[in-house]
């Protein structure tokens, strides 16, 4: 009996003493992303629908570099002698390309809000249209390289829409023949006017198209949630600055003097419209929260957005009329741009603070 | 052209009018401060866009901000600061005489005092309002402030919304408010400063006078904003001459822009080592602890990078700049600081520090590689001088200087993911994960223990559906997946970090470490009792002696591992959980043999008189049990030793020696308390009792090691996670008995359980069928007397 006591009593000590040191805290499952109090189902809409055209877009872009590429191969890539023998076949493939890209670039323009100011598609942005090439900024550069269809392998070339840009409007010597052509045949050689090297022009059409369809499953699957919303709004509004600095030193401010290789032919001031659009569907989303924590704040926020966007309007539409702004005005501009974009950011990171949502590093 | 620019601004004059926020609306409806701010600031921007070219359009608008300034905010500034109303009411009539001339630079000189002015006003009003404990009104007027330029990688402050909310709610007192919405608003206006002076120099670079004259004024009255903290920290004389340079800057924007370099330098001089809001304690910590980290890992990611005076890989050189980088960052913030402990030696670092990233950069761009040895002796020589420069109690708490290097070595695992380099991409997740375990992770096993399994499972294979860093990595998945943990892990380190911010008092370290060696030691000692307890005749008291030389060793390598721990942990620690896993395997194994002769053997054998062995096979066997006494006194303690000096390091740097000792002596004395409970209780057993016993605590902390080593093998991914969903354990099952919901859990204590109680009854068999035999052999002979002992017989 004694034993059997002693027994227990070790066996319960031990047990006493293991229990003792354990915390009284109940483990509880790896933490899922809350479920979003609001109804942010029209920005994922607003995204598939433009992905869906933005793919679109790209295909018509591959078809018409392929077309090139057919063409230049069966020249054996003698470009001069292609554009000598069959310039309207030539001229129609490029003219082709260069609309398909128009097309394309505002469209990923009018996601990019939304793609670059959430953390998991974010990647996305830098293959298409912020990535830098590994010459420029190691850190900032695409994650691709490009392989060519002769071989040739480009590194870290920099980002897609910059790439075929520069390719089709002739403004990098390495992805260009060099070789001037009449595309439009108005008799004088414009801007823009140079055979691109068919193999770069295809492998970059190509990478294009394959990142959009990616971009476009990765969309489809995508959920947002209130962090995601509001984290795209504190990211992309004060990129102002990065759009105001490319414009600064564009061709629409310097003219022939600027060096830049992309982002020539259409105005950053038309793309941070399109970006600034798409941020305004994404606060549309969540105003609702917004306001249930101070409605002042929700309007103030919505109309400086819309002010933003009618302000830098007004500087395109200016621009678009014919007015080269001089250095110092684009200075100004950009300054007031960024000052208001700073405020707008500044109070959409209080709410969030206030509705202790995260915004993501 | 000059018409054409009229044009333009009239243009834009009447678009942004239409669109913007009216002042007229503005003033007919109740506006908060921070509207009415914004209503003045953009009107007196578009007044000068369009004062060239429509004079009479931006004297309405001055007009209109000056009664909008009236209306809706001077009796409040005015009252609780007269001298930025004065600014502003001064301001406002520069501006009507600026636009009388068109003179757009000094127009903008005025807009920018007007505006400084305003917001100096209004961060007056929200300290009165915080110091009466007026939250409403510090909670109104706040928002009326700007923001530090945001970019797309930087996120605005929010601590002072955040701080005056917690106010408001009771959750935090008047000083800590107000310390709080200082380091925000002031560490913002100090930020804006310094971008005016940068914007400055580029304005003047580019000949831009009315933006030299803008940006000149706004850095005069970022400094007003700021000057109440520079006469406490630098004195009146200073602050006068401080004010007398800003002033001479001013002119030489104004009227003098030859002068202007100049002048840039004097300021530039009079801002020296000036902080307006003086780092914490806390954060003078966080940034003593990145300092550290960072800098340690250097040359660890320089050698990786450089093999036989070439770079292999680049991707490593770039993460040695980024890790100097990040050192560096944090030295510039605590230079100040350091400057006046001891000037001469914080110019040294400094210029030590230049040194060295000037050669990393060289070996970044390929022009000249340094050695790996060359790298890491100068950052030996930086890292002693930094040790005597910075203080220790700087060094003691630095868990959250070391979540920052965790996320910044994140980040570097998503860059390399992002460029199709997985094996990099491991080798900072290890990187990571080693900084987390010689780290937090420690006071997160007492603090948080359920957080520490939440964030193994994300680093190493996770859970489920739920995949970890490890598992996606070596499966390359694609950067978004990867990234998603990464998000999810974040979610859980910042948890950690609250949780760990709470917990920093001596006690809480000491107790920490206590619990610690308790809860390692109690296992190992657990099975080293149990055992010599029961050997308790003279024949078997020998044996007690390998099982302590075997301890002894063990005791003596963990010492060892302690002295050498700074090298050998940094490179040991990105192997924890692997290491860990070999030798609880080791140590498993020792035990399962160990109990084999143990129950089977000693007992068994001995009590049955069965010694009758050749002297050759005893020697042998004998030799061979010793071996393995030996081992399993030393894995039994190595095996909790190497883990505890792990974490004590970690306290050590948190809490210093003589607190962490406290605690070790503490949890020491229960170790061996426990330890000479269960050698006294089984004492005056009868050896079948203690035979039980020490079965059952053996075969207990067996299973504890058979669950434990199967979770650490499922944590690095040697064994596959199947887990059972409908049964959910407390976390504390599986942090103290090693049993977690997994299937292979289960299985594998079930089989070692099977194992023990298995062969328990195979030896029975057999002991049975040997006496069986022999008491027939014994019955086909005349028999002697009995030689059963009176032993064997209680047996």
């Amino acid at each position: 009996m004694v034993q059997t006591r002693t027994i227990f009593f070790t066996t319960l000590i031990l047990t006493l003493l293991l229990g003792a040191c354990s915390p009284a805290a109940v483990a509880t499952p790896l933490a899922e992303e809350n479920p979003s109090a609001a109804d942010l189902s029209g920005i994922k809409t607003y995204l598939l629908d433009k992905s869906s055209q933005l793919t679109s877009s790209s295909k018509s872009l591959k078809e018409a570099s392929d077309e090139y590429y057919t063409l230049a191969e069966s020249a054996e890539f003698d470009y001069a002698a292609m554009w000598e023998s069959n310039p309207a076949e030539v001229s129609a493939a490029l003219t082709e390309a260069k609309s398909a890209w128009f097309a394309a670039s505002p469209l990923y323009e009018q996601m990019e809000g939304i793609v670059a100011g959430t953390p998991s598609l974010a990647e996305y942005d830098v293959i298409l249209d912020a990535g830098t090439s590994g010459e420029e900024d190691p850190e900032g550069a695409v994650p691709f390289d490009l392989t060519l269809p002769d071989g040739r392998v480009l590194p870290k070339p920099g980002n897609l829409f910059g790439v075929l840009e520069s390719t089709l409007w002739g403004t990098y010597a390495d992805f260009t023949t060099g070789i001037e052509a009449d595309l439009d045949n108005n008799g004088t050689i414009d801007f823009g006017e140079k055979l691109p090297d068919a193999n770069v022009l295809k492998a970059g059409a190509d990478a294009l198209d394959m990142y959009t369809t990616e971009l476009g499953t990765a969309s489809s699957e995508w959920q947002p949630t209130e962090s995601d919303a509001f984290t795209a709004l504190v990211v992309m509004v004060p990129t102002m600055s990065e759009y105001f600095n490319s414009w600064k030193n564009s061709r629409f401010i310097l003219g022939d003097a600027s060096e830049q290789r992309d982002f020539v032919v259409i105005s950053r001031l038309a793309d941070i419209q399109n970006i600034l659009g798409s941020l305004q569907i994404v606060y549309s989303e969540v105003k609702p929260l917004v306001e249930s924590t101070d409605a002042a704040q929700a309007t103030q926020i919505e109309q400086s957005l819309a002010n933003l966007k009618s302000f830098v309007g007004d500087v395109y539409a200016r621009e678009q009329s014919g007015y080269q702004h001089t250095p110092e005005e684009a200075d100004v501009l950009g300054a007031e741009a960024q000052n208001r974009a700073t405020a707008i950011a500044g109070q959409v990171a209080q709410i969030a603070a206030q509705l202790n949502i995260q915004i993501e590093e | 052209m000059k018409v054409t620019v009229y044009r333009f601004l009239i243009a834009i004059l009447v678009s942004v009018l239409a669109a913007s926020n009216s002042l007229g609306a503005a003033s007919a409806v109740s506006v908060s401060p921070a509207q009415a701010g914004e209503s003045i600031r953009s009107a007196l921007v578009q007044a000068q866009l369009t004062l060239s070219g429509d004079p009479g359009a931006s004297t309405q608008l001055v007009k209109e901000a000056e009664s909008a300034y009236q209306t809706g905010l001077s009796d409040s500034i005015a009252a609780s600061d007269p001298e930025a109303h004065l600014r502003v009411a001064t301001a406002f009539e520069s501006l009507a005489e600026s636009l009388s001339r068109r003179d757009a630079a000094s127009f903008a000189a005025a807009r920018a005092q007007a505006w400084t002015g305003i917001l100096a006003g209004s961060y007056s009003v929200v300290e009165d309002a915080i110091q009466s404990g007026d939250g409403q009104t510090a909670q109104t007027w706040l928002p009326l402030r700007e923001f530090r330029t945001a970019t797309r990688f930087s996120r605005p402050n929010v601590g002072a919304t955040v701080s005056v909310e917690n106010l408001m709610e009771g959750n935090s007192s008047t000083e800590a408010t107000l310390l709080s919405v200082r380091a925000d608003v002031l560490d913002t206006y100090q930020a804006r400063l310094t971008e005016s002076l940068h914007d400055l120099a580029a304005a003047d670079a580019n000949g831009f006078a009315t933006r030299r004259a803008e940006l000149a004024t706004l850095a005069e009255g970022y400094f007003f904003i700021l000057s109440p903290a520079y006469l406490e920290q630098k004195g009146s004389t200073s602050l006068l001459a401080a004010q007398a340079a800003f002033h001479e800057l001013w002119l030489s924007a104004i009227d003098h822009p030859q002068q202007l370099s100049e002048k840039l330098v004097a300021v530039e001089a009079a801002l020296g080592n000036f902080r307006a809001a003086p780092l914490s304690p806390a954060e003078q910590s966080r940034r003593a602890g990145q300092l550290m980290r960072f800098l340690s890992l250097v040359p660890v990611e320089y050698g990786r990078g450089v093999v036989d005076g070439r770079v292999t890989q680049d991707i490593e050189i770039q993460e040695a700049i980024t890790f100097h980088t990040g050192a560096y960052a944090a030295f510039t913030d605590l230079k100040d600081l350091l400057d006046e402990r001891d000037r001469n030696q914080t110019v040294h670092a400094d210029a030590l520090f230049e040194s060295l990233g000037k050669q990393l950069s060289e070996a970044g761009t390929h022009r000249s590689v340094a050695s790996p040895e060359a790298i890491k002796s100068q950052t030996n020589e930086l890292s002693t001088v930094l040790q005597e420069l910075i203080p220790e109690e700087w060094l003691k708490s630095s868990a959250q200087g070391d979540f920052d290097v965790i996320a910044s070595m994140l980040d570097q695992m998503l860059v390399a993911v992002r460029n199709g380099q997985y094996d990099l991409a491991e080798s900072s997740r290890l990187d990571a994960y080693a900084i987390m375990e010689t780290g937090p992770e420690a006071r997160l096993m007492v603090f948080a223990p359920e957080l520490k399994l939440q964030l193994e499972e994300l680093f190493w294979n996770g859970q489920g559906t739920s995949k970890g860093l490890a598992y996606l990595i070596k499966n390359q998945a694609s950067y978004s997946e990867i990234k998603a943990t990464r998000l999810q892990l974040d979610v859980h380190l910042s948890e950690a970090q609250t949780e760990l911010t709470r917990n920093t008092a001596p006690t809480a370290v000491a107790m920490n470490a206590g619990i610690i060696v308790f809860r390692e030691g109690l296992e190992a000692v657990v099975i080293l009792a149990s055992l010599m307890s029961s050997l308790k005749s003279a024949e078997e008291r020998k044996y007690r002696q390998p099982m302590w030389l075997g301890s002894l060793l063990a005791l003596l390598a963990t010492a060892l591992t302690w002295l050498l721990a700074h090298e050998v942990l940094q490179s040991l620690a990105r192997y924890g959980e692997k290491l860990e896993a070999v030798v609880s395997i080791l140590a498993i194994a020792v035990l399962l043999l160990i109990m084999n002769w143990f129950f089977h053997k000693t007992y068994w054998t001995s009590w049955l008189a069965n010694f009758h062995a050749t002297k050759r096979r005893l020697l042998n066997e004998e030799t061979g049990l010793f071996l393995g006494l030996i081992a399993l006194g030393f894995t039994s303690v190595y095996r909790e030793g190497f883990e505890i000096v792990l974490f004590l390091q970690a306290l050590v740097l948190e809490g210093g020696v003589p607190v962490v000792l406290m605690g070790v002596i503490g949890a020491s004395i229960a170790v061996a308390l426990v330890g000479m409970i269960v050698f006294r209780l089984q004492k005056n057993l009868p050896y079948m009792k203690i035979l039980v016993i020490t079965g059952i605590l053996i075969g207990s902390v067996l299973l504890q090691m058979v669950g434990s080593t199967v979770h650490v093998l499922q944590v690095v991914g040697w064994l596959p996670i199947h887990v059972i969903p409908w049964f959910d354990l407390p976390y504390w099952l599986g942090t103290w008995f090693g049993v977690y919901p997994t299937w292979e859990g289960f299985v594998f204590q079930l089989a070692a359980m099977v194992f023990v109680i298995g062969s328990y009854y195979l030896a029975e068999g057999m002991r049975k069928h040997r006496l069986s035999s022999r008491s027939h052999r014994e019955a086909l002979k005349p028999a002697p007397e009995s030689q059963l002992t009176p032993k064997s017989a209680e047996f």
